[in-house]
């Protein structure tokens, strides 16, 4: 077979490049495929370890009505934000990531994230963070970008909140109406602005991102001084005066810390960046920087096809992975397997209305059969689908129906592992981080050793 | 329009009832040909009529009724002849036609007879209806719901409305009542003329049934799809706006307001009409609902089967069958025919006031139809994509010009239905803060990802003239009116779609948590205020410097 | 006026220069295709009777109703392409025309949203989609595999067919930028003429006037013997392998401007033992697609699946050198067309080093090898048709190990020219302002000779920086040359 390697991960998301640059530091000799861009890119860009304990106990087996419309009002009081996430995780339910592979795990997790991605924040404290969000509230988060950390609402200076008309996804003065309801304490005010001339209605973020970075002649002036003088007449628009500036997350893609620091110096206020959904900047360059840690590993990946088989022996043990080239599969072996192929948004957990499966390895996906029972009638209830995904042993090897193990020398992570409810959680960084690194560690060992038992 | 001082009072939005959750479709009459030809006849008419009055609102998309191998060929002849008795232009054409015309249908279905069949938008209708009654002097109370019909002396004289909780836009106080006096009250409360009639101390025995319409992402169909044999469940596909509506099934229920959503009708309608369309049971289904038919038939008919009760309308002069004057109901019927049901209550009204006006509504447009057809030069204008702009003068018929020409940036809200700022704001200031009403009028969430990347774009048009909070609330409301219909198509793409909404409004957004909801006291100096600098050496929890040159902590 | 057939049938009887004009107006419309009639017949079964027989199971079959098979022959419903669409708005990322040009809304927009709003007979699509370049970086970025190019191509096609004047000076001047093969078949024929002429400012500048040609950029210059030329002269493959055989996909380029790559390939193949064949052959369709052109595109489709269906018959995998000509043949030949055996060419087309890194022992080949330290230090840029067919690595992963060679990559950006797209002039500076972040990439790095497999970013990379750029596969000869 002409494409083999110790290691091979499947899947380029956080938790696929963790686990491959963790194996690669055990010595193995390691490959990393992904059919797709990794979804960092519709993420915030921040970095969640454990922000809740959600309410859990609404009832699945409700035949819907349409009375009944989902009991917003009674929906109980979650537990957070939490300040610090680590003594958190024994509060867990059972067969949460966390709890199986130990807080331990998620410190190494961010330990290593921290050495991979060195332009976060937030390692001086094992305490999370209070970020701005785009609709208005504050989340918590462990670790957040340089570009981020001016806005932190545990700070107390004045801030500024600024909008682009041209961007529906939020309206700044919204924004800072609904910060001072979560009690902030800071003064804080929203404007709106058109942005200059030169830059279209429906423009994509990344076409902003791209005339600051260039520093673009946009009607005559700089992208960044046109940006600095339609913000400047409005610092006065907070009490005490705006100490620092919040924009729509942005503000450049390679030099986004250049944008900021002459943004602001310009304005004499610090100039940050609030994370947004997609399409997220901030995503896309943790997903730029954290490849950019693959290669510096010495990991060796490909991008482009799409896992599509598996060839295993008589006792389960995957020998390749069949990879469809436009229409040819060809093998890829490797000794240890890491499959981290997303969840429901990543498509590593495929469904139709007989069933939820995992399309790549066919991992078995606990679920309730009647598919009415995936779901709750209150949309931020405890909704059943969120938590769907493989089961395994603390090795993180897939289980099968009947609780065995499935493939003795697979390890999932990441988002294809079931048990937890990250949206809820804020957590869903922290779980790829976590079993990123010990799936990792694990299938190194079994390269190394040879042994699967 | 004839002189009446009319107020009309709707408890919820208008198109609250059954017309608000109807198939689309404009019949033609065809559906009545072989069993109920007096409503076949009275849809075929209207249905042209609609046609001219109502053009923004209508879609003209034709209607086929397909044979399968398996369907009776002696009633695919009768569906003919009933077409041709009833005065609906109908032609056969064979199997290879009809798939030249519709390519995903079936290829063994034989043949399949044409119809006027089309397309109808009920809320842009009803609006238009609404507006076209202000412009003549009508008052319009949305939120306003009867709780008590006067009666003094052995006649109706008027009745009392409570204003809902909520914004809407009659400008009552939420909670306060009203007593309207009136010379004539209409009932015309659909499946609920029972309910109303009871508080007159009358009977109306409504039947109130059930069906279920799956929407799918796209349009598979652009012409109306019959099976061709005798009415039964799972029978129809109507395109409607971007998407096809799937429908759909005949219960009886006690409560139009509450009853069981069940999963073996959503999924007897993929299974069914794929006999049609086959590529249905692949494709995307975005969500579910349920609608109730205001079904009615005379005491003493005694059908036993929904599916069996006549859909033919009846006007019920509680003066003459009850003895109790100043009040007649209009119930039964279909939305295709609510025009014809409209005048003859109207000059059933007209006669009891001794006003001699006759009825115009047959022929003059509606406010939005006048004029349509000069939009197409004028989309240019506008600055938008050219899709966006077709589906944007679409809605809005001849207001396009009015609404669309703005001053500032006019960015896409919803990209799945190509809304524009300018569309949502005109909604919002006919409507208030009520994002689910605004959504009716100009389909905003209403497509691909229902909602999740749009409701809170939609909510951040509420800025700057409704609070932080009205907005949340509206946001909410939306977003949860949205998740009613989706639970009905959680699997495939969809779920995968309700996860990627679920992670941008919990995780990125933390709307599931929002501490402003919950009134919860977040102790910020328990968090991070952010990494010591050479200002600030100690963070708040006594963490070191990294000793890192940093400018913004 | 087609243009011409093989080379040697054209030599026997060389043809008069024809006007470009001329040319164009002799398109078939798209609308003389007729769906509709193909369509009820896709299986060339005539439908059953009306006599109620009994359906058979394949007619239910969701996965027959694909719309390349049920709108063959004709324009495409692509409409429900946006089922799989869940709005992330990943493509809008990754689009580098979006990030430079402020009308260009988007491979979202472009792809799923404008088609989800289309009804079936509006014709209005968006003028913006002839900005779209077709590097196809959304396909890559797409997690839900929405089938983007496809939608875009099938859209750029009707637009070009419904609501673009044929006389216009775009669409002349795109349909020859379309049809390089022919020009280039003409124009090799007397090569140091034609280079001569095309060297000359005032053609560059008459191109800008009269077309819309960009001025900045040097045409490239044609071979004095093409590859096929140096085949037929060498009197075709030096060897016989039954067992092991290779059909050469040579593309334009190879054949009338880069001949030396075509002779790497055959120098490589035949080092492993393979037989090569060099079947009759025409244009990969690639700037056809770009440009709307699908009906050219489709007519040379017609010979390629022909003739390499027979070569896969006989036993051959089809490789091809260029990667933007075997993503097509990969890729948009499959998406766009119903043909015999289309399927097939997709399944057994690879790109050269792709395939002898799955084939034979690469590493083992390359073990002994030595490179010139000075001279072997190369600026790598992964072509966009690359990254889509998983092959962005390949070269950098091949190479590294080489002793004494150093390779780079110069990022994940664009270069910018995407074909047709950098050759126009209204196109020209949002293509450099694309390219901007790999000339910088490329300064940077140790090497000043660049190596990339697609011809146009060759052409871009050259422009940018004045580097030298080279093939992989003719680095791949030579380096394995000095291993023996």
């Amino acid at each position: 077979m002409a494409i083999t390697s110790d290691v091979l991960v499947i899947g380029g998301g956080l938790a696929g490049v963790t686990a491959a640059v963790s194996a690669a530091r055990e010595g193995a000799d390691v490959r990393l495929i992904s059919h797709k861009h990794s979804t960092m890119q519709q993420a915030s860009g921040l970095i969640d370890a454990l922000g809740y304990l959600p309410p859990t106990g609404d009832d699945a087996e409700l035949t819907p009505t349409a009375g009944r419309t989902g009991a917003m009002d009674q929906r109980a009081t979650p537990e957070g934000p939490l300040p610090e996430p680590f003594a958190a995780v024994d509060r867990l339910p059972e067969g949460h990531p966390y709890r199986l592979v130990g807080a331990e795990a998620l410190r190494s997790g961010l330990a290593l994230f921290d050495e991979m991605v060195d332009s976060y924040h937030g390692a001086h404290t094992d305490r999370n963070a209070l970020v701005p969000t785009f609709g208005g509230s504050v989340k918590p988060t462990a670790r957040y970008p340089a570009s981020v950390a001016g806005g932190l609402a545990s700070d107390g200076a004045p801030m500024l909140v600024v909008g682009f008309r041209s961007l529906a996804a939020f309206d700044a003065r919204q924004v800072a109406g609904q910060l001072r309801e979560t009690g902030v304490p800071f003064s804080v005010a929203g404007r709106e602005l058109t942005l200059p001339a030169g830059l279209a209605d429906d423009m994509t973020p990344t076409r902003v991102a791209h005339a600051l970075d260039r520093d673009e002649r946009l009607d005559g002036t700089p992208a960044r001084a046109a940006l600095a003088a339609l913000i400047e007449p409005h610092l006065d628009a907070v009490k005490g005066g705006a100490a620092r500036v919040g924009l729509p997350a942005c503000l450049g893609d390679e030099r986004v810390e250049a944008v900021c620091e002459e943004l602001s110096d310009r304005l004499g206020a610090r100039v940050f960046e609030i994370p947004m959904g997609p399409p997220s900047l901030p995503g896309l360059r943790l997903s730029d920087r954290l490849y950019e840690s693959l290669d510096e590993a010495g990991v060796r990946y490909e991008t482009g096809n799409p896992v599509v088989g598996v060839e295993t022996d008589a006792d389960g043990r995957v020998d390749a992975v069949l990879v469809d080239r436009k229409g040819t599969e060809i093998p890829y072996g490797a000794d240890g397997i890491v499959l981290a192929t997303g969840g429901l948004v990543g498509k590593g957990l495929d469904s139709d209305r007989e069933g939820v499966r995992e399309p790549v390895l066919g991992c078995h996906v606990p679920h309730p059969a009647e598919r009415y029972e995936w779901y709750v009638d209150d949309v931020f209830g405890d909704q059943p689908y969120a938590r769907f995904g493989v089961a395994t042993d603390e090795r993180l090897r897939p289980l099968d129906a009947a609780g065995g193990v499935q493939f003795p020398n697979v390890h999932v992570a990441g988002a294809t592992l079931g048990g937890a409810d990250v949206a809820r959680e804020k957590s869903a960084s922290g779980v790829s981080l976590a079993t990123g690194v010990v799936a990792g560690r694990q299938a190194a060992k079994v390269a190394a050793t040879g042994v699967v038992g | 329009m004839r002189g009446v001082d009319v107020t009309l009072v709707e408890k919820g939005n208008l198109t609250h009832g059954t017309t608000g959750r109807m198939h689309g479709l404009l019949h033609s009459g065809g559906r009545y040909a072989v069993a109920d030809q007096a409503s076949a006849k009275e849809c075929v008419e209207e249905n042209f009529i609609l046609r001219d009055i109502a053009s923004h609102c209508v879609e003209e998309t034709g209607g086929l009724f397909v044979k399968r191998p398996e369907d009776d060929e002696s009633y695919f002849q009768a569906k003919l002849q009933g077409c041709l008795d009833c005065d609906i232009p109908a032609e056969v054409l064979t199997g290879r036609e009809a798939r030249a015309r519709e390519p995903y249908l079936a290829d063994d279905i034989e043949k399949a007879i044409t119809v006027p069949d089309g397309a109808v938008d009920p809320f842009r209708l009803c609006v238009a209806n609404a507006a076209g009654a202000l412009d003549h002097g009508a008052t319009v109370m949305t939120h306003a719901e009867v709780t008590d019909i006067l009666v003094e002396a052995g006649e109706v004289v008027g009745a009392e409305v409570r204003h809902g909780d909520g914004p809407r836009t009659s400008g009552r106080q939420p909670g306060s009542t009203d007593r309207i006096v009136a010379d004539h009250v209409v009932n015309a409360t659909g499946a609920w003329a029972g309910r109303v009639g009871a508080m007159a101390g009358v009977d109306v025995e409504v039947r109130p049934s059930k069906g279920v319409m799956t929407v799918m992402n796209t349009r598979q169909v652009d012409t109306v799809v019959n099976r061709c044999r005798p009415k039964g469940d799972a029978d129809i596909v109507v395109p409607h706006e971007t998407a096809c509506i799937l429908g759909t099934t005949d219960e009886e229920v006690d409560d139009p307001e509450d009853y069981p959503e069940h999963r073996w009708e959503v999924d007897l309608m993929i299974d069914t009409l794929a006999e049609l369309v086959p590529i249905l049971k692949k494709a995307r289904t975005l969500r579910s609902f349920w609608g109730v038919r205001p079904l009615y038939e005379p005491p003493g008919t005694g059908t036993e089967d929904p599916t069996d009760i006549t859909r033919d309308f009846f006007l019920l002069d509680h003066g003459d069958r009850d003895g109790l004057p100043g009040m007649t109901s209009i119930v039964g019927g279909k939305l295709t025919t609510y025009r014809m049901m409209a005048e003859q209550i109207s000059d059933h009204v007209c006669g009891k006031l001794g006003v001699s006006a006759a009825c115009r509504t047959a022929a003059e447009p509606l406010p939005g139809s006048h004029d349509i057809g000069r939009l197409h030069e004028m989309m240019d204008e506008f600055g938008l994509r050219s899709p966006v702009s077709r589906r944007s003068a679409q809605r809005l018929g001849s207001r396009t010009e009015e609404v669309l020409q703005t001053s500032g940036p006019n960015p896409v809200v919803c990209g799945c239905e190509g809304v524009t700022r300018a569309e949502v704001r005109d909604a919002i200031d006919d409507v208030g803060a009520e994002l689910n009403a605004v959504r009716l009028r100009t389909r905003a969430s209403m497509g691909t990802c229902q909602g999740g990347f749009c409701c809170h774009q939609i909510a951040a048009e509420l800025a700057p003239d409704h609070s932080a909070a009205t907005a949340r609330t509206a946001l909410d409301d939306l977003y949860q009116e949205r998740w009613k219909g989706q639970r009905h198509a959680l699997w495939g793409e969809q779920l995968s779609q309700a996860m990627l909404n679920h992670m941008l409004h919990a995780t990125s957004m933390n709307r599931d948590a929002d501490p402003a909801r919950f009134d919860t006291e977040v102790s910020y100096d328990a968090f991070d205020p952010g990494r010591p600098t050479k200002e600030t050496p100690v963070a708040a929890d006594g963490g070191r410097p990294d000793g890192s040159e940093d400018r913004w902590r | 006026m087609n243009p011409p057939p093989d080379e040697e049938d054209s030599r026997a009887a060389p043809r008069p220069r024809v006007p470009p004009t001329e040319a164009v107006l002799s398109e078939p419309s798209l609308s003389d295709l007729d769906p509709v009639a193909d369509a009820a017949d896709r299986w060339g079964v005539t439908t059953t009777a009306t006599d109620g027989g009994t359906s058979t199971q394949d007619s239910l079959d969701p996965d027959n109703y694909d719309a390349v098979d049920v709108f063959s022959g004709g324009a495409l419903d692509l409409r429900d392409g946006s089922d799989s669409c869940y709005k992330c708005t990943s493509c809008n990322t990754s689009c580098p025309v979006a990030e430079v040009d402020d009308s260009f809304p988007g491979p979202k927009f472009q792809g799923p949203e404008q088609w989800r709003l289309k009804r079936k007979e509006d014709q209005d699509i968006d003028e913006s989609i002839m900005s779209c370049s077709n590097c196809m970086r959304c396909d890559s970025a797409c997690p839900s595999s929405v089938p983007l190019s496809q939608m875009h191509n099938e859209a750029r096609g009707e637009y070009v067919a419904e609501q673009m004047s044929k006389l216009s000076r775009e669409y002349v001047r795109n349909r020859i930028l379309s049809n390089y093969r022919f020009f280039a078949g003409i124009g090799s024929k007397i090569p140091r003429v034609t280079n001569f002429i095309t060297g000359l400012g005032v053609t560059r500048w008459a191109g800008e006037k009269l077309l819309g040609i960009t001025s900045e950029r040097e045409f490239p210059a044609f071979a004095t013997e093409t590859f096929r030329a140096w085949w037929q002269d060498r009197g075709g493959a030096a060897i016989e392998n039954p067992d092991k055989r290779v059909a050469y996909f040579h593309g334009c380029y190879s054949n009338f401007n880069t001949p030396e790559v075509g002779k790497a390939m055959v120098r490589v193949f035949e080092s492993f033992g393979y037989e090569v064949l060099v079947p009759p052959q025409k244009c990969s369709g690639t700037p056809m697609f770009a440009n709307g052109m699908v009906a050219d595109a489709r007519r040379h489709a017609e010979t390629n699946v022909r003739e390499l269906v027979a070569a896969i018959g006989e036993g051959a995998d089809v490789i091809a050198s260029c990667t933007s000509c075997s993503l097509s043949l990969r890729q948009e030949y499959p998406e766009l067309f119903d043909m015999n055996g289309i399927d097939d060419l997709a399944a057994h087309t690879y790109e050269g080093l792709e395939y002898l890194r799955i084939h034979e022992d690469l590493d083992g080949a390359l073990a002994e090898a030595a490179a010139d330290e000075d001279a072997d230090s190369y600026a790598y840029h992964a072509p966009c048709h690359a990254r889509n067919q998983g092959l962005a690595r390949q070269a950098l992963e091949t190479f590294r190990q080489v002793d004494g060679m150093t390779i780079e990559d110069v990022g994940d950006s664009c270069s910018g020219i995407s074909g047709t797209y950098g050759w126009k002039t209204e196109k020209y500076d949002y293509s450099m302002a694309i390219g901007e972040e790999m000339f910088d990439h490329m300064e940077a790095a140790t090497g000043e000779t660049g190596m990339t497999e697609c011809p146009t970013c060759a052409m871009q990379m050259e422009h940018g920086t004045g580097y030298e750029v080279r093939h992989p596969l003719e680095v791949l000869a030579e380096t394995i040359e000095t291993a023996s």
